[in-house]
Formats: structure tokens, sequence, C-alpha cells
């Protein structure tokens, strides 16, 4: 079914209306957390210890192709489910009223080759407080790639389709480094001692990956090392193709929209809400796409509530929706192929030069 | 256990204790790198609202000495809290603890209601300085409702002991008969140890029996009970009120007076009203208005805490409470729980807090 949404500007006093509401319902959700949250992810916690020690043991017997393959694709499921239901959501600081160490953002380490404390600084801060602003999410392009007419085109990006390939299969190679600044490094704008210490935490934790997907677990499967080291490349390779697939559909479907930095000036809270909604996108599926996509496939939710517990978002979700309804709000969602095609169509379509257009009124041809 | 000693040294860069942890406790749920635990043997009610938890410590749980306290973690609704209890030996790798469910006290509750044989608690180090007293003077000590467990600690120890023991005497105060603790052991302590008086004041109870006395701590009182008050090696444990009649009571009327308060949490200072927040790593303590977002009123006082947001989303700001009562600005609900982490930006200090900053 293809339906038209308008886009009609909200009065001061409408907004104001709505970010009550979702206020309330954040008021709401928070008074109910307690045993079930803590009990879900402590199951969540379990689970990634079973299917990593699964995988890992049927990848020693990786020179019978099913449990190579069986066991890949196990290992694959425990980075995504370590990455995305459990380390970036205890990062947020989601299970941090349990008290509990295991679960305490400000200290969790997660398993890719970014460090935990770079990712608290871009994307808990700097993606999660200034959503879609361009120049000050990074987020928006990673600084590779034009995903938005407002981005100014540079005849570097005729390659982006090349780039957005690499990218997403190196994902947690780009996530690493993207605290780095290198733009500014190149643009001689840091100096090469200042890189050097910026780097040191970075490089050691991805030593430390390394040397555990790619050295100790190999050599202790003996004979077996090929396979095995062949079977952690490509579940980190899956997890990679997973994450960036994922991410990219919560911010660059074909109706999400980017702002300049005027907007923060005397930015309401309603207004911050409204930003939050109106740049990012959700994905359709079943319970175990959403626990598989850390929750962020209600990524809506997840901007607007990024404290909240994540298995909150599903029921959280039907009341934003309907709170939208009320004040005609786009509500920005879609099935995963669907909105990662207009993700495709922004990379290979802003590749090429274009102009900006306003959003503000703009009636939008939507696929239900 | 699994590992001990220097080979858990060799070890323990290779091991993530967390990782342990969690494939231990598939054996045994007090087996842990490093935690200390204790798992539920055996609950017994020990009087009304009161039960008594016979605990078996894992090898990470330190000593204490008779008198002292630990703390005890529960998880109560998924999240953990802490309180303090007053600990006993019951022989080799046994302890107990006696809790009394106070009104609207969470962990109280969750230990006298829900706890059952087979729960896991973590036993925080011992702190309190209210251990054995000197042999060569008599002992005066004064409870009030669960102030009776170091007490009864204190006299466990001491009716082990293999030296002849000076005078005790045991002042204990409750509410009403349904209300005292350890009934039938004192009453076996004070048959076996000759130099033990244990007198039970009620407060609250109509028909008393012939060794039971009623009243308040006042000084008639305490002089008609303990005939050589001079000579008292005071110790007094109770309710912070009940502490504080009883020491200002004693202190020049005996030879020595320790005291220990456990206290209900403080009431909410009114809006704008000077607070202290201590820091505890630096040390410094300072004044800030109650209500105020703890992070602009931190800055203002010339300290720079890590932030990034400032309004609850980015969790940069985030601080361990130590103590005292804060305010959300966000939810306004208050939190009197000690807790690992706190946002500074959208909190505010509603009594004197100490944060780990
Ligand atoms: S500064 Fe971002 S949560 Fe406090």
């Amino acid at each position: 079914m293809t339906t038209a949404v308008s886009r009609r500007p909200l009065s001061a006093d409408e907004v104001t209306r709505f970010g009550a509401e979702i206020d309330a319902l954040r008021e709401r959700t928070l008074a109910d957390i307690g045993d079930a949250d803590a009990r879900y992810i402590r199951r969540i916690h379990a689970a990634v210890r079973y299917t990593e020690i699964l995988g890992r043991g049927l990848l020693f017997f990786g020179l019978f192709p099913p449990a190579w393959l069986l066991g890949t694709l196990l290992l694959g499921v425990s980075k995504i489910l370590e990455n995305m239901e459990l380390g970036h959501n205890v990062m947020h600081g989601q299970y941090d009223w349990m008290n509990d160490p295991r679960f305490d953002g400000k200290t969790y380490e997660w398993d890719i080759v970014g460090t935990s404390d770079n990712w608290r600084k871009t994307h808990n801060f700097k993606h999660h407080t200034y959503t879609n602003i361009k120049g000050m999410d990074d987020d928006v392009g990673y600084g590779l790639l034009r995903l938005f007419p407002e981005q100014r085109w540079r005849p570097f990006f005729l390659g982006q389709p090349l780039y957005a390939v690499i990218f997403a299969l190196l994902f947690q190679w780009g996530v690493a480094i993207q605290d780095l600044r290198l733009g500014a490094y190149f643009a001689g704008r840091m100096s090469a001692a200042e890189l050097r210490a910026q780097f040191r935490p970075v490089g050691r934790k991805m030593r430390r990956q390394l040397l555990k997907d790619y050295v100790f677990f190999p050599l202790i499967a003996g004979p077996f090392f090929l396979p095995v080291l062949l079977g952690n490349l490509v579940a980190n390779g899956l997890r990679n193709l997973w994450t960036f697939m994922i991410i990219f559909c919560g911010h660059f479907t074909a109706n999400a929209e980017v702002f300049p930095k005027s907007v923060l000036e005397n930015e309401t809270r309603g207004q911050w809400y409204l930003r939050q909604l109106r740049g990012s996108s959700n994905l359709r599926g079943g319970r175990l796409f959403h626990i598989l996509s850390g929750n962020l496939s209600h990524q809506i939710e997840h901007h607007l509530f990024p404290d909240i517990p994540a298995r909150r978002y599903a029921a959280m979700s039907q009341e934003v929706r309907a709170i939208c309804e009320r004040y005609g709000i786009y509500y920005n969602t879609g099935s995963l192929w669907s909105q990662f095609g207009q993700v495709v169509w922004r990379i290979l379509r802003y590749a090429l030069p274009s102009k900006p257009v306003s959003m503000e009124g703009r009636r939008l041809v939507v696929n239900e | 256990m699994l590992v001990a000693g220097p080979l858990k040294r060799m070890l323990s860069p290779l091991v993530n204790p967390q990782v342990f942890d969690f494939w231990a406790s598939h054996l045994s749920p007090t087996l842990s790198w490093e935690r200390p635990l204790a798992k539920v043997l055996a609950r017994r009610v020990e009087a009304r609202d009161t039960v008594t938890l016979v605990l078996r410590p894992n090898r990470h749980v330190g000593g204490f000495a008779p008198g002292q306290h630990v703390s005890v973690t529960v998880s109560v609704n998924g999240v953990r809290l802490t309180r303090s209890y007053s600990p006993s030996w019951l022989g080799r790798r046994r302890m107990a603890i006696t809790v009394k469910k106070m009104p609207g006290g969470k962990v109280s509750e969750w230990l006298t209601e829900c706890c059952d044989e087979g729960d896991v608690l973590e036993i925080g180090p011992a702190f309190g300085d209210m251990t054995q007293p000197s042999l060569e003077r008599p002992w005066l000590l004064v409870a009030a409702g669960s102030g009776i467990t170091p007490m009864m600690s204190l006299l466990r120890a001491a009716a082990t002991l293999e030296r002849p023991l000076p005078p005790i005497a045991l002042l204990y105060w409750a509410r009403t008969r349904a209300d005292l603790c350890f009934g039938r052991e004192l009453d076996q302590l004070a048959a076996r140890l000759p130099s033990l008086t244990v007198q039970r004041l009620l407060t609250r109870e109509s028909v008393l029996l012939p060794e039971e006395h009623s009243g308040r701590p006042d000084e008639t009182l305490l002089r008609a009970l303990v005939p050589d008050l001079a000579a008292q090696q005071a110790y007094v444990c109770g309710p912070a009120g009940f502490v504080a009649t009883v020491r200002t009571l004693l202190e020049g009327a005996v030879a020595t007076c320790q005291a220990e308060a456990f206290s209900l949490p403080d009431v909410s200072v009114v809006e704008g009203q000077p607070v202290q927040v201590t820091l505890a790593r630096s040390g410094r303590v300072l004044s800030v208005p109650a209500g105020a977002p703890l992070l602009a009123a931190l800055e203002a006082r010339g300290e720079r805490p890590a932030h990034g947001c400032r309004m609850g989303i980015c969790n940069t700001c985030v601080c361990g409470k130590l103590a005292g009562t804060t305010g959300d600005l966000l939810g306004g609900g208050l939190s009197q729980e000690p807790m690992g982490a706190m946002k500074l930006c959208v909190s505010t200090a509603r009594t004197d807090i100490t944060l780990d900053l």
C-alpha cells in the first residue's frame, strides 16, 4: 500500500505537548523496570557464553564441513548478540540501575577491535546528542560516505559504492578508528605525537582481539589451525556486515533527515525528541530479529530513550507511534529489505552531485 | 576450590574473572574467582519479623571479629542492594546473620521473607570497632532491637574463651516480648556463664514477667540495673535515637563507652538549602544547594567532572554515589541507596551526599 504523509510543521505549543507525552511514556516505563529486565539481560549474557563455547567447540571439528558451517554461524551469532543486545545496550547505561558490575555501562568492554571508551564518546555522546546533525554527528557518513545532498560533493565520493562495501566488510575497524580523527591528522591539524597517544589504547585492543581470534584459538586447535582461523574470520565478517546493515538502516533511509547545526540553538526537550524521530528509522521483524539487532530495529525508540532497557522498545513503539499519529508526525518504519534498499540507493545516488531539498512541508510517498 | 595460591597467581593474567565466574557458578553457586559469596544453608525464625540465616561462606569471604559488621549484598527486584549486619561464627566455615524486618526496608524484607536455602549472598569486608572488650574490667552491653546482634556475637565468642570472664551485664531493650530475639540461647548462655546477667526491658508490653523490666533508658533505671556503673566498659548498639540517648547518659558515668547506631535514611532537605557533597577520591567537601543539578553545581565550585550531553542521555557524567539521598530531575524520584551509577547532570543532592569522584 502506498500512502502519502505530509511533514507538517508543529507549533511551539504542540512540540511542548508532544515532548510531555514522550516524557510521560518514559516515566511509565521506568516505573515498571525490575526483575524481568534483570533476568533478561542475564539470559542474553548466558546466551552469548553458550553460543560462543558451542561455536568455538564445533570449529575444532572444522575439517568436517557441516561442523565448520554451524560453528562459524554460532560464533557469528554469539558475536552479534554480544555486540548489539549486550555490549551496545549495557554501554548506554540501560542496566546501570541493577548495580551489577557485569552490566555497568561505564566499565563494560566489548568484543570488537574498537575500545569501549572511544565508543562511549563517539556514539553515546556525539551521535546520541547531535543525532544526524551535519558536522557534529560523525555517524553521518563516518567521514567516508556522502549520504545526504546537504553534504558537500567532492570527486572523492564517486568511489563511494566501493568504499561502502569495504567499510561494511571491515565495519568494526571503522568503528575502532572513528575517534582518532585521522582527517585532522592528514589535514595537518593534529601532530603525529598526538595521534600516537590516541592510538595507544586502540592499538592495544586491536592486538588483543587479533591475538584471540587469529592466534590463540587457532593454535589451541593444533592441526585444525586453518579451519578455526577461517571460521573466526568469517564470524567476524558476518558480524561486521550485520551491524553495518542495521546501523545504516537506522539513520540513512530515504525519509531520514539530516540537520544543520543551527537546530541546536535553544533546542527544547520536545524539539530534541522530534529531531531524534526525524533522524531515525525502524525495521519491522520478528522477536528474534529484534534481539539480534540489539533492538536497534527500534531505532526511533532507542534514540528517544537510549538509557531504557532495549527489550522495552517493542512495547513502547506502539505508544510512540500512536502519539506520532495524533500529532501528524511521520513515523519512519519498514522491512529490512525495503529500508536497506533505500540505504543502497542513497549510497549510489549521492556519489553523484546533487542539491539539497527542504523536507519541511514536503509530501512523502511511503510504502507500507 | 578449583584453583588456589600460586597456580591462581600464574593464571590470573589469562583469566577474565567474570567469564570464570559464569562457568564456575554452574558447578557450585558460590564458586568464584574473587567474589566473596556465601550460600544460605538454613533459615529459622528467631522472633517476630526476625530470622537467622546460617551461611556457608566461600574462601574469599574475609574474617571478622565478633562485634563487627559486614555488608551483605542481595538482588531485590533486579537491583543489587547492600546493608550491614553483624555476623557470628558458628564453628569453622559456618556463619550466621540475624535480620529483623524494618518497615519499608527492601533488603531486610527480602532477607526475612524471600531468602531461602540455596540462595547466594555477597559478603563484604568487615568493619567496626566494637570488638571484644578487655577482660580486666566489667562489660556493660546495651542493645535495642537489632542492636542485639553484635552483642550476641560477642557473647558467643566470650563463651568459648578459656579464661575467667569479668562480670557482664546485658541490657536488652525491645518493644514487646515477641520482639525479643535469642530467648533460649540467652538463657543457656546465662546458665553457662555465671558472670553474665541478662536484663530484658520492654517498652510496650502491658503485663511483665517477674524478671522483665519496663521503661525507656534514663539515669535512675541505669543506676538501678547496673550498681557499679563507673567501672564499666560500655558498648551500645541500636537505632540512632536510642544510641544518642544512652550515650549522653553513659558518657562520663562509665569507664569507656563505644557506640554504634544503625539509622534509617535521612529526611530530604528543603530545596535550595545548602548540603555537603563529599568527593571521596579527592577528599574535597563542597557545599551546594539542595535540588540543584549536581553537574552544574560541582562546576560552579571549580570541579571538572566528565560530561557530555548535559541532558541525561549520553551516560558520560555517570559516577557512583556512596551515601546520601539524591533526586532525579527527569523522573522526580528519590534514591537513598548507595549505587554504582548516577548521572550527575540530571541528579540533585537532597541530603549530604558522598560521591565516588
Ligand atoms: S552529561 Fe550526558 S548523561 Fe550527563
